[in-house]
């Protein structure tokens, strides 16, 4: 908690400072998710909770028309262990427009997004998580540096970026001294249709010698027709922990996402995943099917409210349904 | 599996719903058509559409200002027919417009050139890009630096949203960051007022917003109107747009249409913009 005090005090000083003496192109977002959480598993019920499970709280300013910084510290309730709340920081990096001689091409530095499969740009249409975080294959941000960017035309976009590997929560001693490399590219050939892939390769893993290894692969696939927009992605895991076995482990699944907007302040949204954690083993594959509804209900407001079931082929682990509710709330101010 | 057969004939059903229904959105076309966007571009828009709803009375158009950047992203999420625009769309929108699957087509309507404006009083009558620079940037802040009567510039720019903005920026400025100090302003017109009562004020406005309250000036010894701008002889000139989702079809062709007529163009040089021919 003295973290948190600490922190927010460090917040406030920073927006009064930034509106006293930089006094110019600054902007201060907050976004909140107020959640109450419903989890039954088998015929316990686990969790039955209202929670804040998030509230960012970011800080935008532009140094220049090509120099671009974010900071972004996220508060929750939502997690174990945790006296009255909780504080991640999120996002910390400066975009550099102009620095690399290519058009629409931005190089950035610091806590930045993870560009792998969906999780870069999922908007949490589903209260659930994007599949490459909820499968564990990477965090949405890590730190690191790269270069992203538009290709020609408006056609798609890529990134080419180098991480820590670990992930935004760990840091210090639980970082290792050997980079991870990510490469993303989304193609738009034709209005409406979106395919992508992108991998990551972190031949070293973790801190313990020998080094775990993994390597992942997502395909990614966006089709819109009118109301419906259709999200697809299939990922791919090697992984190998060297301090328990040489053997390669590998995982695959894949996620449909199907969103319907009938009418302009509502969408309703199906989603189905399959993630099969070993694929040479039998009987350990998990499928998530959700449904749920999102009510634009004010200028920034959305109302979600959503039902999941987790079943697993294994009869070792127990059905679990999940149902949602969730006000997801953002406000800003003008830029000053 | 019966879950997932279920959850999956559900939304077959829901889809095939669509192609068998006229579902609220299909209905808008009709006779409704809903324009957003560029304040420069407004008062074409507006004008165009008092006239031809005056020729078709079945027919209504809501005209909005907002700026370029709201009007596009409108169009992006499927709630107007057109949105104007006083610059070309950017890249970064074109792309997360094809990804929604919408095509964005610029339609031309009109050109326009941005004068840079100043107070009556000030007996300053020409300037260069370079000069228009050093003072949008704060590097000038004083107009005897510029042989006119000392006193402080008082800098009237537009917000980021604004289309004339980002083509001056990108013209005038080069990219240049406007000083902090700068009264930034939401519409080409709120610019003109708040410069024709400012002594020392220096702002810019779409030709259209030009009259005998402001002093436009000469830039690079050129001044803006329509032959200088035609000829391309005054640089700080740009097409003024109506972007539609793929080519106008409609409604929307009918009233682009009467835009692109003698008539049409005729308004537009009446608002004191520049005809296309």
């Amino acid at each position: 908690m003295a973290k948190v005090k600490f922190l927010v005090a460090f917040m406030l000083i920073m927006v009064i400072g930034a509106s006293l003496l930089i006094a110019s192109d600054t902007q201060i977002e907050m976004t909140v998710w107020n959640r109450w959480t419903y989890v039954k598993s088998g015929d316990e019920v686990t969790e039955d909770q209202f929670s804040l499970a998030r509230g960012y709280l970011r800080l935008s300013h532009n140094f220049s028309s090509s120099v671009f910084g974010r900071f972004n510290v996220d508060f929750f309730s939502d997690e174990d262990g945790l006296d009255g709340a909780g504080l991640k920081i999120k996002y910390a990096y400066l975009d550099f427009k102009k620095l690399i001689p290519i058009q629409d091409a931005v190089f950035t530095a610091g806590l930045m997004k993870t560009y792998f499969g969906t999780i870069y740009d999922w908007s949490y249409i589903t209260v659930e998580k994007d599949p490459s975080d909820l499968y564990k294959i990477c965090s949405s941000t890590d730190y690191g540096l790269g270069v992203s960017g538009l290709i020609p035309g408006g056609l798609g976009e890529y990134a080419l970026a180098l991480y820590n590997g670990e992930g935004y929560k760990k840091t210090g001693n639980d970082v290792n001294k050997y980079p991870a490399f990510v490469g993303n590219v989304r193609v738009t050939p034709i209005p409406g249709i979106t395919v992508g892939g992108s991998a990551i390769i972190a031949n070293k893993v973790g801190t313990s010698e020998p080094y775990d290894k993994m390597n992942a692969y997502a395909g990614v696939g966006r089709f819109v027709f009118g109301p419906i927009d259709i999200w697809a992605e299939y990922i791919m895991k090697n992984y190998t922990d060297e301090t328990k076995t040489s053997c390669e482990t590998k995982s695959a699944g894949f996620m449909v996402m199907p969103i319907i907007k009938l009418f302009p302040n509502f969408e309703f949204v199906f989603r189905y995943d399959q993630w099969d954690p070993n694929t040479d083993q039998d009987n350990d594959k998990q499928n998530i099917m959700i449904a749920g509804i999102n009510w634009n209900c004010a200028s920034n407001v959305v109302l979600q409210a959503n039902y999941e079931n987790i079943s697993y082929e294994s009869s070792k682990s127990e059905d679990t349904k999940k149902v949602y509710a969730q006000l997801n709330w953002t406000f800003k101010t003008p830029k000053f | 599996m019966k879950k997932i057969l279920v959850l999956l004939t559900l939304f077959v059903f829901i889809c095939s719903s669509m192609f068998a229904f006229t579902w609220p959105w299909a209905k808008k076309d009709t006779g409704t058509l809903t324009i957003t966007g560029s304040t420069t571009v407004l008062p074409i828009a507006q004008k165009s559409a008092e006239v031809f709803m005056d020729k078709h009375s079945d027919v209504n158009i809501s005209v909005r200002g907002g700026g370029s950047s709201v009007g596009i992203a409108a169009l992006l999420d499927g709630t107007v027919q057109i949105a104007d625009a006083s610059r070309s769309i950017k890249t970064k929108e074109f792309k997360a417009a094809r990804e929604k699957g919408i095509n964005p087509v610029g339609n031309v309507v009109a050109k326009d050139g941005i004068a840079v404006i100043v107070n009556p009083g000030n007996g300053i009558s020409e300037i260069t890009i370079p000069q228009i620079a050093a003072i949008f940037t704060g590097e000038i802040s004083n107009w005897k630096d510029l042989g006119g009567v000392p006193g402080p510039i008082v800098v009237i720019s537009r917000d980021n949203s604004s289309g004339t903005y980002e083509v001056f920026n990108e013209l005038a400025l080069g990219g240049g960051k406007v000083r902090e100090d700068a009264v930034v302003l939401a519409s080409n017109n709120a610019v003109a007022q708040t410069v024709s009562q400012t002594p020392g004020s220096i702002g810019y406005v779409g030709l259209g917003y030009l009259s005998d309250a402001v002093k436009a000036l000469k830039v690079g010894g050129v001044m803006p109107n329509n032959a200088t701008v035609n000829s391309g002889a005054y640089k700080l000139a740009r097409p003024l747009y109506m972007y539609t989702n793929g080519n106008p079809k409609g409604l929307a062709k009918q009233y682009l249409d009467f835009i692109w007529s003698a008539e049409g163009q005729g308004i537009v040089g009446d608002l004191g913009f520049v005809p296309l021919r």
